[in-house]
């Protein structure tokens, strides 16, 4: 049923393309207003995403859904409001079955809103207040569906690892066998997704390199329920930094790193006798890399990263992905990513050291066709393969549609 | 010396005349629709944010005389450039068959594309220095939407058309087209992609018909 009616929306939309387009560019005219002569301008936009993914049990990546086939339809709106050259407000809302792909029930969110205050228009300091994605790595500027070449986000934003954030582990062998108990939702990735927390940062440009540096409530692993300054304060803040250097249009290069406490409060009844939270902190180290040429783009992230775990030590772990796009032709892309996750080892307790999570790797292989600047279908297939323990295999299909307004 | 110059005169004299009477011009005004405000630039994941608003572009008819006139052997080639995140120009009329080459100006990357039915391509990442510069030869008549894949804001028009005789507007909607052979045709003024007025008109040599498009 859920089938049907995806394919019936696609049907419909591209049967009237072309009217819809024109309709939807007069939408975009709508949608935007001005006053004072023009000096304040603001613009409503938005996607509409309709998404179906069918993959097998345990859901891989950040997908809570005990159901093998999950329809996952998402409409996100976006404010962009400008006032003079100086100053610009965006903000993002989400009407959605959850943060990730799940069964539950509809949500509503203000995922994302930030002030931003650019003194100098050759852009050497740029001031951001606000709930915005991180500056660390370059996965960001194409993280939303439109942009994202993918359906999905690379292995390091949305593997699960055994790092807890709502309870510290009581010993070494339960943080390793935790996983297999509890569901997916109790465990951290090394980054979760674009990691909307609140903070503050600072950017800007200088001849061939840029700077970034942003000081977080919540640290990279942290859950989306984390990021809300409601929720979770500044008392334990997270500071992250990204320098990036770009000797040509085609070329970047970034150096990243973050640092901060990755337990939520409710965790500290749990951490040994006379330690805080403060006392256990995620590292992360990033390199980045990304060139553009005509109609080939390719990306690539290495990072490392280390979690200082309570009863267990340093738990350390390193991601990569490579990632290229092509357009084949003006409306039709492909694209490949090759993902990696390797995890270093812990004691035990008894004097043996053992992995603390198995490796795996995963290939992303999607094609994508735009059949007007507003609407798009995405289709994707994943293999991944566990290169420790158990070799398990896990397999993802997945369709996205996408009307963008 | 002086003889030779006057019999220069006896000869080209009979054929100038005539080709200027020959000519009609139109002259009149379009009602140009309410100015569009400045596009909004969506900066949300941009880490380095460089200031400037972009500019209002103030809207402007193409008028022109429907009919069929012979193809020239070749064409001057046009530019549409990218500066300052915009399309310069953002309307261009151009006769089918015309080379248009569109140099990047700005200090980044430009991606300009098109799914018009009219001409569908993509140019693809491009710095400002890259030469050859980038043309794309316009073929079929219709209009042509560009687009930037980078910078989803820039809007760019170029309206491709089978007649030599076009002209913009002015700002205040004013137009003058001269040159024009006697006859009978249609006048038309293109407004946006869903307005096209038109007017039949009956041109006389060396007459100047006005024509308004209310």
């Amino acid at each position: 049923m859920k089938l049907h009616a995806f394919s019936l929306c696609v049907f419909a939309c591209t049967a009237c393309a072309f009217d819809v387009d024109d309709v939807l560019d007069r939408v975009d005219t709508a949608l935007t207003i001005s006053a004072f002569q023009d000096n304040l301008r603001a613009r409503l936009s938005g996607t509409l995403d309709l998404e179906i993914y069918n993959f097998e049990q345990p859901a891989p990546g950040l997908i809570d859904s005990s159901i093998d086939t999950l329809f996952n339809p998402r409409l996100t709106l976006f404010l962009d409001a400008q006032i003079g050259s100086q100053i610009y407000f965006f903000a993002q809302s989400r009407l959605d079955r959850g943060f990730d792909p799940s069964n539950h029930g509809a949500q509503v969110r203000l995922d994302e809103y930030a002030l931003r205050v650019t003194p100098w228009e050759d852009g050497r300091l740029t001031v951001q207040i606000g709930k915005f994605a991180t500056v660390v790595g370059n996965w960001v500027p194409r993280h939303l569906s439109w942009e994202n070449p993918f359906i999905n986000a690379p292995l390091i934003y949305e593997n699960v690892t055994p790092i807890q954030d709502k309870a510290a582990p009581i010993s070494p062998l339960y943080f390793i066998s935790a996983p297999y108990y509890y569901g997916k939702y109790a465990f951290n990735p090394v980054i979760w997704g674009p990691s909307y927390a609140s903070g503050i940062s600072v950017s800007g440009q200088l001849g061939k390199f840029d700077y970034a540096i942003e000081m977080k409530n919540a640290s990279l692993s942290s859950r989306p329920e984390s990021w809300n300054v409601t929720e979770n304060g500044f008392e334990n803040p997270t500071f992250s930094t990204r320098v990036g250097f770009r000797p040509n249009e085609a070329w970047n290069f970034g150096l990243s790193a973050s640092e901060g406490p990755y337990f939520r409060r409710e965790a500290e009844p749990t951490l040994p006798p006379g330690r805080d939270i403060d006392d256990y902190r995620e590292f992360v180290l990033g390199q980045d890399a990304s060139f553009a040429w005509r109609h080939l783009q390719v990306w690539a992230e290495f990072y490392e990263a280390r979690f200082q775990v309570p009863r267990v030590g340093n738990a350390d772990t390193f991601a990569y992905y490579v990632e290229a796009k092509y357009k084949f032709t003006p409306q039709l892309f492909g694209a490949l990513r090759w993902n990696q996750q390797l995890f270093g080892t812990i004691s035990d307790g008894y004097s043996h050291s053992v992995r603390w999570s198995e490796d795996l790797g995963r290939i992303d292989i999607a094609v994508a066709y735009r059949f007007t600047p507003h609407a798009q279908l995405k289709l994707q297939y994943d293999y991944q393969h566990e290169t420790t323990g158990p070799g398990d295999d896990n397999h993802l299909l997945a369709a996205q549609f996408t009307v963008r307004f | 010396m002086r003889t030779r110059g006057l019999l220069w005169l006896n000869a080209v004299f009979p054929i100038l005349p005539v080709a200027l009477l020959a000519s009609a011009t139109l002259e009149g005004r379009v009602e140009l629709p309410k100015s569009h405000s400045a596009p909004v630039q969506a900066k949300r994941y941009q880490i380095v944010t460089k200031g400037g608003v972009l500019s209002t572009q103030p809207p402007l008819a193409v008028v022109y005389l429907d009919g069929a006139f012979p193809q020239p052997a070749s064409l001057p080639m046009k530019q549409v450039a990218q500066k300052d995140l915009t399309f310069l120009p953002s309307l261009l009329p151009v006769r089918v068959g015309t080379k248009v080459e569109f140099p990047n100006l700005d200090d980044t990357y430009h991606n300009i594309f098109s799914y018009s039915p009219a001409k569908r391509f993509d140019l693809g990442r491009y710095r400002p220095d890259e030469r050859p510069i980038p043309t794309q030869v316009f073929d079929k008549p219709g209009l042509v939407i560009l687009r930037c894949d980078i910078h989803e804001h820039m809007r760019g028009l170029i309206l491709v058309l089978n007649t030599p005789h076009f002209v913009m507007t002015d700002t205040d909607g004013h137009f003058r087209l001269g040159g024009l052979p006697a006859g009978r045709y249609t006048l038309k003024a293109w407004i946006d992609s869903r307005t096209t007025r038109e007017k039949p008109v009956e041109l006389k040599s060396g007459e100047t018909l006005h024509v308004d498009f209310p």
